[in-house]
């Protein structure tokens, strides 16, 4: 039997799910709760919706805002990665995880806004909404802090995305590979290479530690 | 060797630093970012049609039409296995809820179903043709259809005109040819339209999301 959301995404497939991550994959009990709430989300319930969204907006938000750092574009990025989401629900075939395909969306939609925003990458981030916790991790000054931000900023799109989902967000490589739409070993070379130039860019405070 | 171990060792408290200290968002409404979702997310409007005039041309497919569906609920009456009811006379309500349930599910999977089906339906007026595929689930929906006809999901009447007014629809979509297809869509359109069968869906599946709580 052909899944129904699975043939509805081979007549229109503007968005190719990504590859199934272990990492994502839910309880059965779970995943069941899941299908439904989207079957009945795809018939126009809102409450429905509203539970879904619930579920994986706050992990979409702080994503957005780990990658543009500006609390207004990532509300407004956050928006329209759910309304992409509600409109292309019945295309989702249900191949992967409903959370890593929602996070695909949530990585094209920034990657588009990012690339529209060209002066994004040089604004600097307003420390009082930051938030940076100094309390909680006090033995790290906040120079060099600053720093180590700055590093992270200047690293390509690409490097920047999988190191700040993997080792920032804590994502698994199956899951940055599955948003990226990349292979899980491409995954690991590229935060092997965000790591190789973060270390050479604080090469010297390295030595001072 | 040692060094660079040492070094990725820093790096890593560094990182491990900058989990918690880069770019921590700060706590947005999410309750807006929703309201402005649903407005645009669920603010579609329904299918629109070009609303041809093809009195006669639908008058006969249509009569066609609902003498296959007839036709088609007959054979599988004959062909089905006999309803088990076996509930005594002290059957009480939590009996009947329970003996209800599957049936529950499997309309409310089937609704879903046909809903995915109906949105992927080639819009009226478009050039692009109905994949065999769709076709295909439709036919296999049709048979679903007629099997609920034939279950207690089918007992409540607003259910059953839903179901026989799908039935319908179905059988329109199944035998969709590709050299009449654009005439035929016009057609579908029209009856989703005139029986208003997207709202229709919509609201059963609340109501049977809602059943499980009686007042």
């Amino acid at each position: 039997m052909v899944h129904p959301q699975r043939f509805a995404v081979d007549l229109c497939p503007t968005l190719p799910e990504p590859m199934p991550s272990a990492a994502t994959a839910t309880s059965p009990a779970h995943a069941d709760d899941e299908r439904s709430l989207i079957a009945r989300a795809v018939v126009g319930d809102r409450a429905a919706a509203r539970q879904l969204y619930d579920t994986h907006a706050p992990r979409v938000h702080r994503l957005t805002y780990r990658f543009c750092g500006d609390s207004d574009l990532a509300a407004d990025l956050t928006q329209d990665v759910f309304v992409l989401v509600f409109r292309e629900l019945p295309k989702f075939r249900g191949e992967s995880a409903f959370s890593t395909w929602i996070h695909r969306i949530a990585v094209t939609v920034s990657l588009n806004a990012m690339r529209k925003v060209k002066r994004l990458r040089e604004r600097e981030t307003d420390l009082d909404e930051a938030q940076f916790h100094e309390e909680k991790s006090g033995d790290i000054d906040s120079d060099l802090r600053n720093r180590v931000q700055a590093a992270i900023d200047a690293l390509p799109h690409g490097l920047r995305m999988a190191l700040v989902m993997h080792t920032i967000e804590g994502y698994t490589h199956a899951e940055v590979a599955g948003a990226l739409g990349i292979a899980e070993g491409t995954s690991k070379a590229r935060v092997f290479e965000a790591r190789a130039k973060l270390r050479v860019a604080l090469g010297d405070y390295l030595e001072e530690l | 060797m040692k060094h660079e171990d040492s070094t990725d060792r820093k790096l890593d408290l560094l990182l491990q630093d900058a989990a918690a200290t880069y770019r921590v968002p700060p706590e947005p409404s999410f309750d807006l970012i929703w309201s402005r979702v649903e407005q645009e997310a669920f603010a579609r409007s329904a299918v629109h049609g070009t609303r041809g005039r093809m009195g006669m041309l639908v008058a006969a497919v249509a009569a066609s039409l609902l003498l296959g569906v007839m036709l088609g609920r007959y054979s599988a009456r004959a062909t089905a296995p006999p309803a088990v009811a076996t509930t005594g006379r002290d059957a009480g309500n939590t009996n009947a809820r329970a003996a209800a349930a599957p049936y529950q599910r499997e309309t409310e999977e089937f609704l879903g179903n046909t809903a995915v089906l109906l949105a992927a339906l080639p819009r009226d007026g478009s050039t692009e043709h109905a994949p065999t595929l769709l076709l295909q689930q439709a036919a296999r929906l049709l048979t679903k259809t007629r099997l609920l006809l034939d279950s207690p999901a089918a007992g409540d009447a607003r259910m059953r005109d839903l179901l026989q007014d799908l039935e319908l629809v179905l059988a329109q979509v199944a035998r969709l040819q590709p050299r009449r297809q654009n005439a035929e869509l016009t057609m579908i359109s029209q009856t989703l339209q005139t029986r208003d069968l997207v709202p229709r869906i919509r609201s059963a599946v609340t109501d049977l999301n809602f059943s499980d709580y009686p007042e």
